[in-house]
């Protein structure tokens, strides 16, 4: 297991909280050793100046052996709290004093209360200065050496020695280390909650992302929804990026859906039109054979009644072939608005029978360059399936109309959807999901607006579906 | 101690109280009517009583004032000799000073009066150590450092060095090393704190701190008790008045019948006062003749 989580939604709050800890934890450290620093600073600077202004009293209880009036001035007001350990020191290097009278006794030589203690040179000519001077940390806490020559007038008398320590401090410097603890426990309590949330602001956009395109390659791209976060940081324009790229993906998916079904199709057209050719032309002989067999004899009534089931039959064969083959083409007259009115005039009898309400919104003013039979046929079969399909109530509209470089032709008709796997078949012949219909409709419609260059097109939604189709004008017909 | 309350007290009663031992002041102002322009009556304080307490001095100087009809001040100093100085040149009219400077001058001073401590115009020297020091006798003390009251005290310096040289000592060479305090109080603090091994303090010093500040009394311990002395004395300068003498005399005797002079007695943890016969130093004259001599030898 890996100790740095792998998600930015633990990872980024993670590093903010551990930045203000880490920042929180150095600055009281810092501040910290610096306030110690201060404090010892004080203390050296406190002892020097108190040495200096006890120096005069210490040398004339010197050279009057007035022990109890060096012990009262170094004992102080407040022998506990003491600051320091003051030692005075007379010429023959024995203590005289101290503020700490158990452990330096009076008259014992300082090499041995001090063995430590460099022994002070006490030159006559030249006294030393006076100063602090930090030393190897002893048992008792002593960390730094004041030592003050005390001179009279002929050179010196005696030596003015103080020992600091950190223990007068320790307890003030644990009060702001306390301090500065709690403080930076308060702060982290509000940091560290406001830092999380931000961090998890921050890490949900990534989060929506990346949970959206884990869902890419799965999920068919033109039913993918995702919230994309919205922003002008890098991580919006990455959303934007991947949603310019899922648009593009359910585009490429549609067009790749149209042309299966486009070819499908056409494959299929060119076999039912292969068919009907091959079944035709030995259908001709033979309705032509039977033909020729009634007018060249007389019949028996037996026979007579046979030759007819069998030109039935065939004639109905032909029917279906030919209802298979669609033929666009060969009928060179333009399409007038007259032929649309036409179409309307021929539903009027079955729209009577229905309480469908239509709105018929003709938009051609002159004849156009288009095969007039074939768009009547296109549009009577989606006039009708469009009637057909609305329910009692309904309605249907009917737009026709030229639209650029095209004729538009729009039949919308309210009613049930038409449901998705119906819809991959829909122009197909005979499709499975209608067996009750004739089947063929659409089919024809398909052929049509194929075989005149154009395109065809469903949309079906809760309320309405919607067939449109866009025929070129002016241009050769394809096959 | 002297709470503050005291001190208000005390103060209320001398201003406004009518009881009895307002009259004498009053008549005694009526009688004298130059009272008011009268010197100061100088009073010399020496460590033999603890002399710190600014406050209840204050108090008795103004008991006294009262009772004199004149300002009474008290005088101050941190050795016996200084004060001995100004009461034999006339600097002070009286002063509260130790047995042994008084037997020295015993011509030349007056007996003014003489504390009663527990009962009886005397007290004693007490050799005190450690209370954790090992020591318990005073010959324990040799080659030890010691502390001395004062040159001129008999219970803090002369008996001891007596003591010393009746066990076949030499005073000056017993100790490894001896310093003064200047105070029996001081002495008191410099065993307590560890500063000597050992000191000798008057017990009257020694138990009224007992009584008042039992912590600092109880870091020691009484190895040595001297026989009976008489109390350091009232001492009246050479040139105090008869007349004088005889008032103030009269006022310290009576100070234990008055209710707020009771009150500052028992601040100093005295019974009273007493007439004095200078027979009652006897003993520290012959101790101090017999130094002398030791010291001549």
């Amino acid at each position: 297991m890996s100790l740095t989580p792998a998600s930015y939604r633990h990872r980024l709050p993670l590093s903010l909280s551990v930045a203000a800890v880490v920042t929180a934890v150095s600055m009281a450290l810092a501040l910290g050793l610096q306030t110690l620093d201060n404090l010892r600073e004080d203390q050296g600077r406190n002892a020097l100046r108190l040495g200096h202004a006890m120096s005069e009293i210490l040398v004339q209880a010197l050279l009057h052996d007035d022990v109890w009036l060096a012990y009262s001035l170094l004992r102080g007001p407040e022998k506990d709290a003491a600051d320091a350990t003051w030692i005075l020191i007379d010429a023959g290097q024995r203590i005289f004093a101290s503020n700490r009278p158990e452990r330096f006794r009076l008259d014992q030589s300082l090499e041995a209360a001090l063995p430590w203690l460099p022994v002070a040179a006490f030159s006559p000519d030249a006294p030393a200065p006076a100063l602090v001077r930090s030393i190897e940390p002893q048992d008792d806490g002593t960390r730094r050496v004041l030592r003050l020559t005390l001179a009279s007038e002929g050179g010196p008398v005696g030596e003015l020695i103080a020992l600091l320590s950190d223990r007068p401090f320790l307890a003030r410097f644990r009060e702001i280390l306390v301090g500065g603890v709690l403080v930076t426990a308060a702060v982290l309590a509000v940091l560290l909650p406001a830092g999380w949330l931000w961090g998890r602001r921050m890490a949900s956009p990534l989060m929506q992302l990346a949970a959206c395109m884990a869902r890419v390659g799965t999920e068919d791209a033109r039913q993918l929804r995702c919230k994309i976060p919205e922003s002008d940081s890098e991580i919006g324009q990455l959303g934007r990026q991947f949603s310019a790229m899922l648009a593009a993906l359910a585009e490429k998916d549609a067009l790749e859906q149209q042309m299966l079904q486009a070819e499908r199709l056409a494959a299929v057209g060119r076999v039912a039109a292969g068919v009907a050719h091959e079944v035709n032309n030995p259908l001709g002989g033979m309705l032509m054979a039977i033909d020729t067999y009634r007018q060249g004899q007389v019949l028996d009534a037996r026979t007579a009644r046979l030759l007819d089931l069998i030109d039935r039959a065939l004639q109905q064969i032909r029917g279906s072939v030919s209802a298979l083959l669609v033929e666009a083409r060969g009928d060179s007259r333009s399409l007038a608005p007259t032929d649309l009115d036409d179409v309307r005039t021929l539903i009027q009898p079955k729209l009577a029978r229905s309480s469908v309400n239509v709105a018929w919104s003709i938009g051609l003013v002159s004849a156009v360059d288009l095969p007039a039979a074939p768009v009547r046929q296109l549009l009577l079969n989606l006039f009708l399936n469009a009637i057909e399909a609305a329910e009692p109530g309904g309605a249907v509209r009917v737009e026709v109309g030229t639209e650029g470089a095209h004729l538009a032709v729009r039949v919308e008709n309210s009613g049930r959807p038409i449901p998705a796997e119906q819809l991959a078949h829909l122009f197909e012949p005979y499709p499975e999901q209608r067996p009750h219909a004739q089947g063929l409709g659409l089919w024809i419609c398909y052929q049509i607006a194929s075989q005149l260059g154009g395109r065809i097109q469903v949309a079906s939604s809760a309320e309405r579906t919607c067939f449109q189709v866009a025929l070129p004008l002016g241009t050769e017909e394809v096959s | 101690m002297l709470t503050r309350r005291d001190l208000l007290r005390a103060i209320g009663l001398l201003g406004i109280s009518p009881s009895g031992w307002c009259e004498p002041i009053a008549t005694g102002a009526a009688q004298d009517p130059s009272a008011g322009e009268r010197p100061a009556l100088r009073f010399g304080l020496t460590p033999v009583i603890l002399d710190d307490r600014v406050a209840f001095l204050r108090l008795w100087a103004s008991w006294l004032e009262r009772q004199l009809g004149r300002p009474v001040v008290f005088i101050q100093r941190a050795r016996y000799r200084e004060i001995m100085d100004l009461l034999l040149r006339g600097g002070l009219d009286l002063a509260w000073i130790c047995g042994y400077p008084y037997v020295q001058h015993r011509r030349e001073l007056t007996l003014v009066a003489v504390p009663r401590f527990q009962g009886q115009p005397r007290y004693r020297s007490y050799v005190i150590v450690g209370a954790d020091a090992p020591f318990t006798a005073l010959r324990d003390l040799q080659g030890r450092l010691f502390a001395w009251s004062d040159p001129d005290s008999n219970s803090g310096y002369l008996y001891p060095r007596f003591a010393l040289l009746e066990q076949g000592q030499d005073p000056d060479r017993f100790f490894g090393r001896t310093f003064f305090t200047w105070g029996h109080r001081h002495t008191v603090e410099a065993v307590a704190e560890g500063l000597t091994d050992g000191a000798a303090v008057d017990s009257y010093v020694w138990e009224t701190l007992a009584r008042r500040v039992p912590e600092l009394t109880r870091r020691t311990r009484i190895i040595l008790r001297s026989p009976l002395f008489g109390f350091p004395p009232l001492a009246g300068a050479p040139g105090l008045a008869p007349t004088d003498l005889q008032a103030i005399r009269r006022i310290l005797l009576r100070q234990d019948q008055d209710p707020i002079g009771r009150q500052l007695l028992d601040e100093l943890n005295l019974d009273g006062f007493a007439p004095a016969e200078p027979a009652l130093f006897d003993d520290i004259a012959a101790m101090a003749e017999r130094l002398d001599t030791g010291r001549r030898t």
